[in-house]
């Protein structure tokens, strides 16, 4: 009974203190940019009281974007923990699997083609971009699961068909991202980089729901990634629809990613890193495991942002440039320490 | 009163007939274990049993019911399963992985009520396992690892319990305290116990009901006096064997043994005698 | 009984191996057979069309007044010959990284050679804009050695010592960092699409010169690891196995990763970062042949070089006069085999 409550104390612990470090990071976050607002500006700004520009830096443009980084922070991280659970893989992660470049091929399409009405701010464009990825992330998806399939699905074969995909879109990528004009260019690599772009409460407002949803939905279904993670046959003994429940978290896991890649371009690194640190945090149990990685994932989307955001100004760097400056040291460190 | 069965059960990969026209009764209450040369199709009729292993044809009836029919939570409710040497994930606690043999009686996030949390304690009362509660399954001796997924299989609470070589890759002590575990969970619990098993002096000490198997066929089953036999023995191991009487349990107990050459080569060597 | 299992065994196994031999020499042969033809082709194949008889003339008897001759001679045929040779070393580097590593995953990339090559040529491209070819294919295999260096480094100075997973998170880990690093110092600099027509590899520059190169490490490359390849094998069995079977894994890994650097080093300077090739090559070669490392590195050479030569021809007639990255038709031709071998029957590493 006491190593239950020791690990519950601990994960209780580990869960304050990445919430502190993320809500001063979020002060902090929103204190910096091209305008600094003081803190007391900040709060004042926030309770209504503010000036009319700091309003408009605040509410319209700093905070949707945020709050946008600490939703694809959590979504990646977690789809990238699903999908380590249901493979078997430490690898896997939604980058390599295929996901993030089904989405980025159909943003290049989008780019190629539709360029123009992209850089009009206009609903219509806001939205058609993140649906394009989307979409692109559900039919790469659906490819693989649909190429992975016989008579079930098999980790190693999930993978080495995710591998397939992966490599087919990257081509397709390359070659339609060469014949572009530079200007296009520069916005699709800034895309792949990883970028959150279009931060405005629109689109928080459609993704925040999703994640929102999905992100319990994922907690909730821990107890059956425990159990996956013994084996299909333990599973089963145990009274898991082993089919039936991996279908149902690679679907989550999927939409996770699709949605995230949807809002912040494609992160790589994220989806593996952030599951691992959570790991050694806390250990392999879903129930605790997977809300860390969830917070863990919203810090480090943060924390890169507003470093990239603010590092080289007026040069921004993207989002997903600086995750993976930042946590894979962190990452190595960890890897030489382990036994 | 039967508590499992079977009923013309043929099993096979593709088109390779592992197992045929198999009818098993597995007694409540009892100990069985199925004894077999390696490849006989032993470990197949439990995964088939355990619906890993879909069968071909024929029924596997638990309690009288069809098992297809039954919700495989139900199934997990009433019957444990164990496959050889299963691996935990790394850095999973002993107390974490024995809490996964709750998870049938458990709905929703999987939280352990009060009761779930006595089962576990109990669980690791049983085994031993107390003081290493709190240790990572895979920094265990194999010994302690094996009992760790026993103890989670127990926590499972069934009548039932499958094990498919429990004791391999153990030392003789170690073999011992595993099989006495589950007679005492058996003779305590009521616990009904079938499992695979390559000892044949453990199988007649530990059994109520052995079944021989040879090339997927019951070959013979019974009382450890009826399968341990010269004859049974030959059949199902090609092995020439000297059967006594173990004088402290009375059970039989194979004390030497031969490989029965083939005809042929014994011809020959018979030849190369002269 | 048993004896006459070992009777069975004993004369299965030559049968086993007679088989093996003939099937891995007939794909030899037959892959060489051809590349040749391949040769023939991309040599013939141009903006200036040329027929096969003068491709035959100009190498047998060159003229140096003839104009066809003078082309073949000094751009078609280097170019042929190093495609051949880059799509070999990719393969055999792919291979040796796979049986190192335990982990299908597992492809040059990976080990920071193309992550370290590509940052190491940023810097040159961002920093010295009037940089030569030459110092850029040096400084791109500088790169890949550092890539490779720190990987490896990692995984020997941690803890548990090298773990084929761990070294293949460390590569992950590292290529990430790398790749990172230099997607931000291309934007930041404006050569971005310099870089990414480097990440799609390309042979179009392709000289006598560079053939040398490939020639000499290839050659090394390619001796080393076929003394070590009976050693990689037994690794696949497992680091204990192996150990105990007196095998000096440290040794074996070290060659393994010096054959990888030198064989993918010299490749992706000369030609840029040409995926796929390094990672499905071995893949399908394992298919055909089963889990022989001898035979898994001649013939993945032997297949990397034909898929590499066929994908150069295929670059330049898809969408002429301009060429598509060659990289992008490597994938294209190999992702629908692939897939399919992976839905077949699945075979261990």
């Amino acid at each position: 009974m006491n190593v239950l409550k020791a690990k519950q104390n601990k994960f209780i612990a580990t869960i304050s203190i990445l919430l502190l470090l993320t809500i001063i990071l979020f002060i902090i976050s929103l204190n910096l940019g091209v305008v600094r607002i003081s803190p007391i500006n900040v709060l004042k700004t926030l309770i209504g009281m503010g000036t009319a520009r700091d309003q408009l830096v605040l509410v319209d443009f700093r905070l949707p974007r945020m709050i946008l980084a600490l939703l694809i922070g959590a979504g990646l991280a977690v789809a990238g923990a699903i999908l380590q659970g249901v493979s078997k893989n430490d690898l896997a992660d939604p980058g390599i699997l295929g996901i993030n470049t089904g989405a980025g091929f159909a943003v290049i399409l989008f780019i190629y083609f539709f360029q123009g009405s992209m850089n009009s701010i206009s609903t219509f464009g806001t939205f058609l971009m993140p649906l394009f990825a989307f979409v692109g992330a559900c039919i790469a998806a659906l490819v693989i699961y649909v190429l992975a399939w016989k008579k079930g699905i098999d980790p190693v074969r999930l993978i080495l068909v995710g591998i397939g995909v992966n490599s087919g879109f990257g081509a397709a990528i390359m070659i339609f991202q060469l014949k572009m004009n530079p200007q296009n260019f520069m916005q699709a690599a800034v895309w792949l980089s990883g970028d959150i772009w279009g931060a405005n409460w629109k689109m928080v407002g459609v993704l925040a729901p999703l994640i929102l949803v999905l992100l319990p939905f994922a907690i909730y279904k821990g107890h059956i990634l425990n159990l996956l993670n013994l084996g299909d046959q333990v599973a089963t003994g145990l009274g898991v629809r082993v089919e039936k429940e991996r279908r149902l978290l690679l679907v989550t896991a999927v939409a996770l990613s699709g949605f995230s890649v949807a809002a912040g371009g494609g992160i790589v690194f994220l989806g593996m890193v952030a599951p691992h640190i959570a790991k050694r945090l806390i250990g392999p149990r879903h129930q605790l495991f997977l809300p860390v990685t969830a917070i863990l994932g919203s810090l480090l989307v943060l924390l890169a942002d507003t470093i990239g955001k603010n590092l080289l100004t007026p040069t921004e760097i993207p989002v997903g440039i600086v995750v993976a400056v930042f946590s894979a040291p962190y990452f190595i460190y960890l890897l030489m320490k382990a036994k | 009163m039967v508590s499992l069965s079977t009923e013309n059960l043929q099993i096979g990969y593709g088109d390779k007939i592992i197992v045929e026209e198999l009818n098993l009764n597995i007694n409540k209450g009892e100990i069985t274990t199925i004894i077999g040369a390696n490849g006989c199709g032993k470990s197949t009729i439990l995964k088939t049993i355990a619906r890993v292993h879909p069968a071909k044809s024929g029924v596997v009836y638990l309690d009288g019911k069809m098992i297809h029919k039954i919700p495989t939570k139900e199934i997990a409710k009433k019957m444990a399963v164990l496959p050889q040497s299963p691996e935990a994930p790394s850095g999973l606690t002993v107390y974490e992985l024995i809490s996964f043999g709750r998870s049938p009686h458990q709905s929703g996030f999987g939280r352990l009520s009060n009761e779930d949390k006595k089962v576990i304690q109990w669980a690791l009362d049983v085994t031993g396992l107390s003081t290493f509660a709190d240790h990572p399954v895979d920094a265990l001796s194999g010994g302690q690892r094996q009992r760790a997924w026993i103890a989670m299989a127990i926590a499972q609470e069934t009548d039932l319990l499958l094990l498919d070589e429990p004791t391999t890759y153990l030392d003789m002590a170690h073999q011992l305290e595993i099989l006495q575990l589950l007679e005492k969970l058996n003779r305590e619990e009521g616990r009904t116990i079938v499992m695979v098993i390559h000892d044949l002096n453990h199988a007649s000490r530990f059994s109520h009901h052995m079944v021989a198997m040879r090339k997927g066929k019951l070959v013979k089953e019974g009382t450890a006096d009826e399968v341990m036999t010269h004859e049974v023995l030959k059949i199902v191991f090609q092995i020439d064997a000297e059967i006594v009487k173990d004088p402290r349990t009375q059970k039989p107990v194979c004390l030497s043994y031969d490989l029965i050459q083939k005809e042929h080569q014994t011809a020959k060597q018979k030849v190369v005698n002269i | 009984m048993r004896e006459n299992e070992i009777q069975q065994e004993g004369s299965s196994l030559p049968y086993m191996k007679k088989r093996t031999s003939l099937k891995g020499t007939s794909v030899i042969i037959f892959g060489l057979i051809l590349i040749i033809l391949s040769m023939g082709l991309s040599i013939a194949y141009g903006a200036a069309n040329i027929k096969l008889a003068t491709v035959w003339e100009a190498v047998s008897h060159f003229n140096p007044d003839v104009t066809s001759h003078q082309i073949i001679q000094e751009i078609r045929l280097p170019r042929a010959i190093g495609a051949v040779l880059v799509g070999a070393l990719l393969a055999v580097s792919g291979a040796v990284m796979q049986g190192l590593t335990r982990n299908p995953l597992a492809s040059p990339s990976i080990m920071g050679v193309t992550d370290g090559a590509a940052f190491a040529l940023v810097i040159t491209l961002a920093f010295f804009p009037a940089a030569t070819l030459l110092s850029l294919t040096f400084s791109s295999f500088v790169g890949a050695g550092l890539g490779v260096m720190l990987v490896f480094m990692i995984g020997a100075y941690s803890k548990g010592g090298l773990t084929p997973v761990k070294l293949a998170l460390a590569g992950v880990a590292v290529g990430a960092m790398l790749s990172a690093f230099s997607s931000a110092i291309a934007l930041h600099f404006q050569v971005a699409k310099d870089m990414s027509f480097w990440y799609a590899g390309g042979l179009t520059s392709m000289n006598w010169g560079s053939v040398k190169i490939l020639l000499v490490a290839g050659g090394l490359g390619l001796l080393l690891s076929m003394y070590i390849s009976r050693s990689i094998t037994i690794l696949s069995l497992g680091e204990e196995v192996s150990k105990g079977l007196g095998q000096n894994t440290l040794l074996v890994k070290s060659l393994g990763v010096i054959v990888v650097l030198v064989l993918t080093g010299a490749a992706v300077s000369v030609a840029g970062a040409i995926g796929f090739i390094g990672l499905v090559i071995p893949h399908i070669t394992r298919f055909i042949i089963g889990s022989d490392y001898r035979w898994i590195i001649p013939i993945s050479a032997v297949l990397g070089g034909l898929l590499l030569v066929l994908a150069d021809i295929a670059a330049r007639m898809v969408n002429a006069p301009f060429e598509t990255p060659v990289g992008a038709i490597t994938a294209i031709i190999g992702v629908p085999f692939f897939l399919y071998l992976a839905r077949g029957e699945r075979r261990g590493l």
